[in-house]
Protein backbone atom coordinates (compact mmCIF):
# COMPACT_ATOMS: atom_id res chain seq x y z
CA UNK A 1 0.00 0.00 0.00
CA UNK A 2 1.26 3.54 -1.08
CA UNK A 3 1.02 4.49 2.70
CA UNK A 4 3.82 2.16 3.53
CA UNK A 5 6.41 3.30 1.45
CA UNK A 6 6.40 6.72 1.51
CA UNK A 7 10.06 7.47 1.20
CA UNK A 8 10.95 5.37 -1.76
CA UNK A 9 7.61 6.94 -3.35
CA UNK A 10 9.18 10.35 -2.40
CA UNK A 11 12.48 9.52 -3.70
CA UNK A 12 11.62 8.49 -6.60
CA UNK A 13 8.83 11.14 -7.48
CA UNK A 14 11.38 13.52 -6.49
CA UNK A 15 13.69 12.23 -9.14
CA UNK A 16 11.32 12.24 -11.62
CA UNK A 17 10.46 16.07 -10.93
CA UNK A 18 13.90 17.23 -11.08
CA UNK A 19 13.02 19.52 -13.91
CA UNK A 20 9.61 21.23 -12.96
CA UNK A 21 8.42 23.20 -15.71
CA UNK A 22 8.14 27.08 -14.60
CA UNK A 23 4.41 27.55 -13.87
CA UNK A 24 2.86 29.96 -16.16
CA UNK A 25 5.59 29.04 -19.00
CA UNK A 26 2.97 27.68 -20.92
CA UNK A 27 -0.41 28.26 -22.97
CA UNK A 28 -1.49 31.52 -23.67
CA UNK A 29 -4.31 31.00 -25.71
CA UNK A 30 -6.49 29.00 -23.83
CA UNK A 31 -9.84 30.48 -22.48
CA UNK A 32 -9.68 31.90 -19.39
CA UNK A 33 -12.20 30.37 -16.41
CA UNK A 34 -15.06 28.30 -16.45
CA UNK A 35 -15.62 26.70 -19.72
CA UNK A 36 -14.81 23.60 -20.27
CA UNK A 37 -13.85 22.04 -23.79
CA UNK A 38 -14.64 18.60 -24.32
CA UNK A 39 -12.97 16.56 -27.57
CA UNK A 40 -14.27 13.09 -28.40
CA UNK A 41 -11.65 9.91 -28.33
CA UNK A 42 -13.40 7.01 -30.04
CA UNK A 43 -11.74 4.30 -28.31
CA UNK A 44 -10.84 0.95 -29.98
CA UNK A 45 -8.93 -1.48 -29.23
CA UNK A 46 -5.44 -0.39 -28.37
CA UNK A 47 -2.17 -2.32 -26.94
CA UNK A 48 -0.88 -0.62 -24.23
CA UNK A 49 2.91 -0.39 -23.57
CA UNK A 50 2.11 -1.02 -19.93
CA UNK A 51 0.87 -4.98 -19.45
CA UNK A 52 -1.58 -4.88 -16.68
CA UNK A 53 -0.89 -7.99 -14.87
CA UNK A 54 -1.34 -11.17 -16.95
CA UNK A 55 -3.63 -9.69 -19.23
CA UNK A 56 -3.48 -9.63 -23.12
CA UNK A 57 -1.35 -7.09 -24.67
CA UNK A 58 -4.57 -5.76 -26.19
CA UNK A 59 -7.62 -3.99 -24.28
CA UNK A 60 -10.45 -2.30 -25.52
CA UNK A 61 -10.98 1.27 -24.40
CA UNK A 62 -14.54 2.32 -24.51
CA UNK A 63 -15.16 6.05 -26.25
CA UNK A 64 -15.15 8.74 -23.86
CA UNK A 65 -14.25 12.51 -23.76
CA UNK A 66 -10.86 14.42 -22.48
CA UNK A 67 -11.19 17.95 -21.73
CA UNK A 68 -8.98 20.11 -24.58
CA UNK A 69 -6.63 21.46 -22.29
CA UNK A 70 -5.01 20.94 -18.43
CA UNK A 71 -7.34 22.21 -15.81
CA UNK A 72 -6.02 26.15 -15.80
CA UNK A 73 -5.22 28.21 -12.92
CA UNK A 74 -8.32 30.35 -13.40
CA UNK A 75 -10.72 26.88 -14.02
CA UNK A 76 -9.23 26.03 -10.41
CA UNK A 77 -9.25 29.29 -8.62
CA UNK A 78 -12.83 28.93 -9.84
CA UNK A 79 -13.41 26.19 -8.18
CA UNK A 80 -12.34 26.31 -5.10
CA UNK A 81 -14.48 29.82 -5.20
CA UNK A 82 -17.45 27.20 -5.64
CA UNK A 83 -15.89 25.00 -2.80
CA UNK A 84 -13.85 26.43 -0.36
CA UNK A 85 -13.33 23.53 1.14
CA UNK A 86 -10.73 23.07 -1.62
CA UNK A 87 -8.86 25.68 -0.57
CA UNK A 88 -5.70 25.42 0.80
CA UNK A 89 -6.53 26.63 4.02
CA UNK A 90 -9.53 25.08 4.88
CA UNK A 91 -8.85 21.66 3.09
CA UNK A 92 -9.57 18.66 5.65
CA UNK A 93 -6.41 16.85 7.13
CA UNK A 94 -7.26 13.80 5.42
CA UNK A 95 -6.98 15.43 1.78
CA UNK A 96 -4.17 17.96 2.70
CA UNK A 97 -0.76 18.23 1.83
CA UNK A 98 2.28 20.04 2.57
CA UNK A 99 2.89 21.58 -0.93
CA UNK A 100 -0.84 21.35 -2.28
CA UNK A 101 -1.28 25.00 -3.95
CA UNK A 102 1.82 26.36 -2.22
CA UNK A 103 3.00 28.19 -4.88
CA UNK A 104 -0.36 30.21 -4.98
CA UNK A 105 -0.26 34.00 -4.18
CA UNK A 106 -3.08 33.02 -1.52
CA UNK A 107 -5.52 30.83 -0.31
CA UNK A 108 -8.19 31.60 -3.24
CA UNK A 109 -6.29 33.13 -6.26
CA UNK A 110 -2.80 32.61 -8.04
CA UNK A 111 -1.91 35.92 -7.89
CA UNK A 112 -0.56 37.95 -10.83
CA UNK A 113 3.01 35.95 -11.26
CA UNK A 114 1.44 32.71 -12.74
CA UNK A 115 -0.33 33.00 -15.87
CA UNK A 116 -4.38 32.18 -15.09
CA UNK A 117 -4.32 29.81 -18.54
CA UNK A 118 -1.03 27.93 -17.59
CA UNK A 119 -1.85 24.20 -15.82
CA UNK A 120 -2.76 23.93 -12.65
CA UNK A 121 -0.19 22.52 -10.18
CA UNK A 122 0.75 21.51 -6.83
CA UNK A 123 -3.00 19.91 -6.63
CA UNK A 124 -2.95 15.97 -5.07
CA UNK A 125 -4.92 13.33 -6.35
CA UNK A 126 -7.94 14.26 -4.40
CA UNK A 127 -8.41 17.68 -5.25
CA UNK A 128 -8.26 17.01 -8.87
CA UNK A 129 -11.04 13.80 -8.16
CA UNK A 130 -13.22 16.17 -6.63
CA UNK A 131 -12.72 19.14 -9.37
CA UNK A 132 -13.56 16.36 -12.37
CA UNK A 133 -16.40 14.95 -10.67
CA UNK A 134 -17.83 18.80 -9.79
CA UNK A 135 -17.44 19.31 -13.73
CA UNK A 136 -19.73 16.01 -14.54
CA UNK A 137 -16.67 14.01 -15.22
CA UNK A 138 -13.97 11.89 -13.67
CA UNK A 139 -10.44 11.82 -14.16
CA UNK A 140 -9.55 9.75 -16.99
CA UNK A 141 -7.79 6.34 -16.50
CA UNK A 142 -3.98 5.39 -17.47
CA UNK A 143 -5.49 3.47 -20.80
CA UNK A 144 -7.19 6.04 -22.05
CA UNK A 145 -5.14 8.90 -21.33
CA UNK A 146 -2.11 6.94 -23.07
CA UNK A 147 -4.97 5.74 -25.87
CA UNK A 148 -5.24 9.59 -26.32
CA UNK A 149 -1.67 10.49 -26.35
CA UNK A 150 -0.51 7.86 -28.72
CA UNK A 151 -2.10 10.59 -31.32
CA UNK A 152 -0.15 13.09 -32.65
CA UNK A 153 -1.34 16.01 -35.44
CA UNK A 154 -2.34 13.53 -38.08
CA UNK A 155 -1.96 10.09 -37.38
CA UNK A 156 -4.03 8.48 -34.37
CA UNK A 157 -1.27 5.86 -33.23
CA UNK A 158 1.78 7.78 -34.03
CA UNK A 159 3.84 5.49 -31.50
CA UNK A 160 5.89 3.23 -34.44
CA UNK A 161 7.27 6.86 -35.11
CA UNK A 162 10.61 6.21 -33.80
CA UNK A 163 11.29 10.21 -34.16
CA UNK A 164 8.12 10.90 -32.22
CA UNK A 165 8.96 8.63 -29.41
CA UNK A 166 12.09 9.83 -28.67
CA UNK A 167 10.68 12.82 -28.27
CA UNK A 168 8.70 12.04 -25.16
CA UNK A 169 11.32 11.37 -22.89
CA UNK A 170 11.28 15.24 -22.77
CA UNK A 171 7.15 14.89 -21.27
CA UNK A 172 7.27 16.78 -18.29
CA UNK A 173 9.83 19.01 -18.80
CA UNK A 174 9.88 22.51 -20.80
CA UNK A 175 11.22 20.69 -23.86
CA UNK A 176 8.47 18.75 -24.06
CA UNK A 177 7.31 18.35 -27.49
CA UNK A 178 3.87 20.39 -26.48
CA UNK A 179 5.44 22.42 -24.26
CA UNK A 180 5.39 25.09 -27.18
CA UNK A 181 2.21 27.56 -27.14
CA UNK A 182 1.60 27.02 -30.30
CA UNK A 183 2.42 23.04 -30.36
CA UNK A 184 -0.76 21.33 -32.36
CA UNK A 185 -3.46 19.74 -31.20
CA UNK A 186 -3.34 15.95 -32.18
CA UNK A 187 -6.09 14.59 -34.62
CA UNK A 188 -8.75 14.16 -31.85
CA UNK A 189 -8.50 18.33 -31.26
CA UNK A 190 -6.52 17.77 -27.89
CA UNK A 191 -3.93 19.37 -27.14
CA UNK A 192 -0.78 19.41 -24.33
CA UNK A 193 -0.62 15.69 -23.81
CA UNK A 194 3.30 15.63 -24.31
CA UNK A 195 3.55 18.63 -22.38
CA UNK A 196 5.51 20.70 -19.81
CA UNK A 197 3.31 18.65 -17.17
CA UNK A 198 2.21 15.17 -15.70
CA UNK A 199 -1.49 14.95 -15.17
CA UNK A 200 -3.14 12.67 -12.32
CA UNK A 201 -5.02 9.84 -13.66
CA UNK A 202 -8.30 8.23 -11.84
CA UNK A 203 -6.39 4.80 -11.35
CA UNK A 204 -2.85 6.23 -10.69
CA UNK A 205 -3.00 4.84 -7.01
CA UNK A 206 -4.05 1.45 -8.23
CA UNK A 207 -1.55 0.73 -11.17
CA UNK A 208 0.76 -1.30 -9.41
CA UNK A 209 -1.67 -4.15 -9.71
CA UNK A 210 -0.09 -5.92 -7.29
CA UNK A 211 -1.92 -6.08 -4.53
CA UNK A 212 -2.00 -9.53 -3.99
CA UNK A 213 1.45 -9.63 -3.04
CA UNK A 214 1.20 -6.85 -0.48
CA UNK A 215 0.59 -8.94 2.51
CA UNK A 216 3.84 -10.56 2.12
CA UNK A 217 7.30 -9.41 3.60
CA UNK A 218 8.90 -9.01 0.41
CA UNK A 219 5.46 -7.37 -1.57
CA UNK A 220 6.92 -3.61 -1.66
CA UNK A 221 9.97 -4.47 -2.80
CA UNK A 222 9.50 -6.58 -5.72
CA UNK A 223 6.83 -4.07 -6.68
CA UNK A 224 8.78 -1.17 -7.22
CA UNK A 225 12.07 -2.86 -8.58
CA UNK A 226 11.87 -6.24 -10.75
CA UNK A 227 7.82 -6.29 -10.66
CA UNK A 228 7.45 -2.96 -12.24
CA UNK A 229 10.57 -3.42 -14.77
CA UNK A 230 9.01 -6.07 -16.18
CA UNK A 231 5.26 -4.62 -16.54
CA UNK A 232 5.92 -3.33 -19.79
CA UNK A 233 4.72 -4.81 -23.29
CA UNK A 234 6.68 -2.10 -24.75
CA UNK A 235 9.55 -1.02 -22.82
CA UNK A 236 11.10 1.53 -25.50
CA UNK A 237 7.92 3.98 -25.32
CA UNK A 238 9.55 6.24 -22.95
CA UNK A 239 6.61 8.31 -22.67
CA UNK A 240 4.08 6.09 -21.68
CA UNK A 241 7.15 4.36 -19.49
CA UNK A 242 8.05 7.35 -17.66
CA UNK A 243 4.41 8.12 -16.92
CA UNK A 244 3.44 5.03 -15.69
CA UNK A 245 6.62 5.07 -13.34
CA UNK A 246 6.05 8.55 -12.06
CA UNK A 247 2.10 7.76 -11.38
CA UNK A 248 2.23 4.51 -9.70
CA UNK A 249 5.11 6.30 -7.24
CA UNK A 250 2.63 8.38 -5.97
CA UNK A 251 0.25 8.45 -2.88
CA UNK A 252 -3.16 10.18 -3.57
CA UNK A 253 -2.36 12.95 -1.21
CA UNK A 254 1.10 13.99 -3.39
CA UNK A 255 1.81 17.01 -5.40
CA UNK A 256 4.18 18.23 -7.42
CA UNK A 257 5.04 21.27 -9.23
CA UNK A 258 4.96 20.19 -12.91
CA UNK A 259 2.25 17.61 -11.95
CA UNK A 260 -1.59 18.34 -13.01
CA UNK A 261 -4.90 16.92 -14.43
CA UNK A 262 -7.42 17.28 -17.25
CA UNK A 263 -11.03 15.38 -16.57
CA UNK A 264 -12.86 12.66 -18.62
CA UNK A 265 -16.19 11.65 -19.02
CA UNK A 266 -17.87 8.47 -20.23
CA UNK A 267 -19.55 8.98 -23.74
CA UNK A 268 -23.56 9.35 -22.24
CA UNK B 1 1.57 -7.19 9.80
CA UNK B 2 0.07 -5.02 8.04
CA UNK B 3 -1.45 -2.85 10.41
CA UNK B 4 -1.18 0.64 9.99
CA UNK B 5 -2.07 3.36 13.08
CA UNK B 6 -4.19 5.94 12.47
CA UNK B 7 -2.62 8.59 15.15
CA UNK B 8 1.17 8.35 13.29
CA UNK B 9 -0.41 9.19 10.23
CA UNK B 10 -2.20 11.75 12.07
CA UNK B 11 0.06 13.33 13.97
CA UNK B 12 2.28 13.63 10.71
CA UNK B 13 -0.33 14.86 8.92
CA UNK B 14 -1.20 17.81 11.22
CA UNK B 15 2.71 18.34 11.57
CA UNK B 16 3.26 18.84 7.86
CA UNK B 17 0.01 20.86 7.51
CA UNK B 18 1.19 23.04 10.75
CA UNK B 19 4.71 23.86 8.85
CA UNK B 20 3.01 24.68 5.66
CA UNK B 21 -0.07 26.10 6.17
CA UNK B 22 0.04 28.55 8.78
CA UNK B 23 -1.11 28.12 12.45
CA UNK B 24 -4.80 26.85 12.49
CA UNK B 25 -5.78 24.51 9.65
CA UNK B 26 -7.09 22.26 11.74
CA UNK B 27 -9.32 25.05 13.27
CA UNK B 28 -9.96 25.93 9.33
CA UNK B 29 -10.51 22.45 8.51
CA UNK B 30 -13.78 22.95 10.76
CA UNK B 31 -15.23 25.28 8.60
CA UNK B 32 -15.67 22.79 5.63
CA UNK B 33 -18.01 24.52 2.54
CA UNK B 34 -21.96 24.59 2.29
CA UNK B 35 -21.66 21.52 0.02
CA UNK B 36 -20.46 19.36 3.14
CA UNK B 37 -22.96 19.75 6.34
CA UNK B 38 -22.37 16.80 7.70
CA UNK B 39 -18.75 16.88 7.44
CA UNK B 40 -18.74 20.30 9.50
CA UNK B 41 -19.25 18.22 12.88
CA UNK B 42 -16.21 15.69 11.70
CA UNK B 43 -12.25 16.29 12.52
CA UNK B 44 -10.10 16.87 9.66
CA UNK B 45 -8.67 13.31 8.93
CA UNK B 46 -12.15 12.08 8.99
CA UNK B 47 -12.47 9.51 6.54
CA UNK B 48 -16.16 10.63 6.12
CA UNK B 49 -14.82 14.14 4.23
CA UNK B 50 -15.22 12.08 1.34
CA UNK B 51 -18.28 13.44 0.04
CA UNK B 52 -20.17 10.44 -1.54
CA UNK B 53 -23.55 9.38 -1.90
CA UNK B 54 -24.60 5.79 -1.46
CA UNK B 55 -27.59 3.59 -1.30
CA UNK B 56 -28.10 0.62 0.83
CA UNK B 57 -28.69 -3.25 0.08
CA UNK B 58 -32.63 -2.11 0.86
CA UNK B 59 -32.57 0.96 -1.40
CA UNK B 60 -32.25 3.43 0.88
CA UNK B 61 -29.90 6.54 -0.33
CA UNK B 62 -27.00 7.28 2.44
CA UNK B 63 -24.31 9.78 2.66
CA UNK B 64 -21.16 8.74 3.19
CA UNK B 65 -20.48 10.56 6.49
CA UNK B 66 -24.23 9.23 8.08
CA UNK B 67 -21.82 6.38 8.95
CA UNK B 68 -20.68 8.10 11.70
CA UNK B 69 -21.27 8.28 15.09
CA UNK B 70 -20.19 4.49 16.41
CA UNK B 71 -16.86 2.31 15.02
CA UNK B 72 -17.34 1.05 11.82
CA UNK B 73 -15.61 -1.76 10.11
CA UNK B 74 -15.36 -0.88 6.08
CA UNK B 75 -14.46 -2.79 3.36
CA UNK B 76 -14.77 -3.37 -0.31
CA UNK B 77 -15.98 -5.55 -2.96
CA UNK B 78 -17.97 -6.93 -5.47
CA UNK B 79 -20.83 -9.40 -5.93
CA UNK B 80 -19.50 -11.27 -8.58
CA UNK B 81 -16.33 -12.37 -6.66
CA UNK B 82 -16.23 -15.91 -5.54
CA UNK B 83 -12.20 -15.86 -3.98
CA UNK B 84 -11.95 -12.89 -2.15
CA UNK B 85 -14.77 -11.34 -1.37
CA UNK B 86 -16.71 -14.76 0.62
CA UNK B 87 -13.24 -14.41 2.02
CA UNK B 88 -13.55 -10.79 3.37
CA UNK B 89 -17.47 -11.48 4.85
CA UNK B 90 -16.29 -14.71 6.71
CA UNK B 91 -13.19 -12.95 8.04
CA UNK B 92 -15.70 -9.68 9.35
CA UNK B 93 -18.27 -12.38 10.91
CA UNK B 94 -15.69 -14.36 12.65
CA UNK B 95 -14.41 -11.47 13.78
CA UNK B 96 -18.10 -9.76 15.35
CA UNK B 97 -18.92 -13.02 16.45
CA UNK B 98 -15.71 -13.00 18.70
CA UNK B 99 -16.61 -10.01 20.13
CA UNK B 100 -19.61 -11.38 21.63
CA UNK B 101 -22.08 -8.72 23.14
CA UNK B 102 -19.76 -5.58 22.20
CA UNK B 103 -19.98 -7.01 18.71
CA UNK B 104 -22.98 -5.36 18.45
CA UNK B 105 -21.78 -2.06 18.89
CA UNK B 106 -19.76 -2.48 15.54
CA UNK B 107 -21.34 -1.37 12.39
CA UNK B 108 -20.27 -3.50 9.24
CA UNK B 109 -19.87 -1.49 6.33
CA UNK B 110 -19.20 -3.05 2.71
CA UNK B 111 -18.69 -1.71 -0.37
CA UNK B 112 -19.11 -2.52 -3.39
CA UNK B 113 -16.40 -1.54 -6.23
CA UNK B 114 -18.79 -2.27 -8.82
CA UNK B 115 -22.15 0.13 -8.61
CA UNK B 116 -22.66 -0.53 -12.36
CA UNK B 117 -23.34 -4.07 -11.75
CA UNK B 118 -24.36 -4.51 -8.05
CA UNK B 119 -27.17 -2.70 -7.86
CA UNK B 120 -29.10 -3.07 -3.92
CA UNK B 121 -30.81 -6.05 -5.31
CA UNK B 122 -27.66 -8.09 -6.10
CA UNK B 123 -26.27 -6.99 -3.02
CA UNK B 124 -28.64 -7.85 -0.72
CA UNK B 125 -28.78 -11.19 -2.09
CA UNK B 126 -25.21 -11.69 -1.08
CA UNK B 127 -26.64 -10.88 2.40
CA UNK B 128 -28.44 -13.42 2.42
CA UNK B 129 -25.84 -15.77 0.89
CA UNK B 130 -23.60 -15.36 3.40
CA UNK B 131 -26.24 -14.91 6.29
CA UNK B 132 -24.44 -12.19 7.85
CA UNK B 133 -26.36 -10.27 10.65
CA UNK B 134 -29.32 -7.45 9.47
CA UNK B 135 -27.75 -5.31 10.33
CA UNK B 136 -24.21 -4.69 8.09
CA UNK B 137 -24.74 -2.39 5.31
CA UNK B 138 -24.31 -3.41 1.88
CA UNK B 139 -23.61 0.58 0.26
CA UNK B 140 -23.35 0.91 -3.78
CA UNK B 141 -21.64 4.75 -4.10
CA UNK B 142 -22.42 6.48 -6.76
CA UNK B 143 -20.15 5.89 -9.23
CA UNK B 144 -18.31 8.72 -9.36
CA UNK B 145 -17.29 8.17 -6.26
CA UNK B 146 -15.83 4.42 -5.70
CA UNK B 147 -12.28 5.68 -6.65
CA UNK B 148 -12.33 8.73 -3.54
CA UNK B 149 -13.79 5.99 -1.38
CA UNK B 150 -11.18 3.55 -2.35
CA UNK B 151 -8.48 6.15 -2.24
CA UNK B 152 -8.74 7.20 1.26
CA UNK B 153 -9.49 3.18 2.01
CA UNK B 154 -6.44 2.19 1.17
CA UNK B 155 -7.99 0.04 -1.51
CA UNK B 156 -6.58 -0.45 -4.85
CA UNK B 157 -8.16 -2.07 -7.66
CA UNK B 158 -8.65 -2.12 -11.50
CA UNK B 159 -11.16 -4.14 -13.64
CA UNK B 160 -10.35 -6.40 -16.10
CA UNK B 161 -11.39 -7.18 -19.17
CA UNK B 162 -13.20 -10.80 -18.08
CA UNK B 163 -15.37 -8.83 -15.74
CA UNK B 164 -13.29 -9.06 -12.50
CA UNK B 165 -11.86 -7.02 -10.13
CA UNK B 166 -8.30 -7.01 -8.83
CA UNK B 167 -8.14 -5.88 -5.26
CA UNK B 168 -7.10 -5.17 -2.08
CA UNK B 169 -9.10 -7.10 -0.04
CA UNK B 170 -8.94 -5.32 3.56
CA UNK B 171 -10.62 -4.52 6.79
CA UNK B 172 -10.14 -0.78 8.12
CA UNK B 173 -11.20 -0.15 11.46
CA UNK B 174 -12.94 3.51 11.78
CA UNK B 175 -13.52 5.02 15.56
CA UNK B 176 -16.70 6.65 15.91
CA UNK B 177 -15.85 10.00 14.29
CA UNK B 178 -14.53 8.09 10.76
CA UNK B 179 -10.61 8.69 11.78
CA UNK B 180 -8.72 5.28 10.70
CA UNK B 181 -7.71 3.14 13.34
CA UNK B 182 -6.03 -0.52 11.83
CA UNK B 183 -6.73 -2.11 9.23
CA UNK B 184 -6.05 -6.13 8.86
CA UNK B 185 -5.09 -7.62 5.20
CA UNK B 186 -7.79 -10.47 4.47
CA UNK B 187 -5.79 -13.81 3.77
CA UNK B 188 -7.98 -16.24 5.16
CA UNK B 189 -11.57 -16.47 7.29
CA UNK B 190 -9.86 -16.59 10.49
CA UNK B 191 -9.25 -12.58 11.92
CA UNK B 192 -6.32 -11.30 12.96
CA UNK B 193 -5.93 -11.50 16.65
CA UNK B 194 -4.31 -8.45 16.66
CA UNK B 195 -6.45 -6.80 14.90
CA UNK B 196 -9.29 -8.22 16.87
CA UNK B 197 -7.40 -6.96 19.97
CA UNK B 198 -7.49 -3.36 18.14
CA UNK B 199 -11.39 -3.78 17.54
CA UNK B 200 -11.91 -4.45 21.12
CA UNK B 201 -10.37 -1.72 22.69
CA UNK B 202 -11.82 0.81 20.04
CA UNK B 203 -15.36 -0.21 21.36
CA UNK B 204 -14.07 0.19 24.94
CA UNK B 205 -13.33 3.26 24.08
CA UNK B 206 -16.08 4.30 22.43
Amino acid sequence: MSRSMPLLSTTLAAVLALAPALAGAAATDAASGGGIAWRSIPGGAFRSAVRFEEERPVLPVAPFQLMERPVSNAQFAAFVARRPEWRRDRIPALFSSPGYLGHWESADAPGARLDPDAPVVHVNWYAADAFCREAGGRLPDFLEWEFAAAADATRADARHDRQWRLRQANDGTPHAPDAAADAPANVYGVRGLHGAYWEWTGDATSLLGGGDRRGRDDGDALQYCGASAMAFNDPADYGAVKRFVLLSALTPAATLGNLGFRCARSQP
Amino acid sequence: MNHHFKPLRTALGLALALSLCGPLPVALAALAGPDAPAATMLPGSSLYQVDAGLTDQHGQPLRWSDLHGRPQLVSMFYANCHLMCPLILENAKALQKQLGADGERLGVAVITLDPARDTPQALAAVAADHRTPAAWRYLRPEPDAVRALASVLGVRYRFRDDGSINHTSVLVLLDAEGREVARSEVTGIAPDPAFVQQVRATLAAD
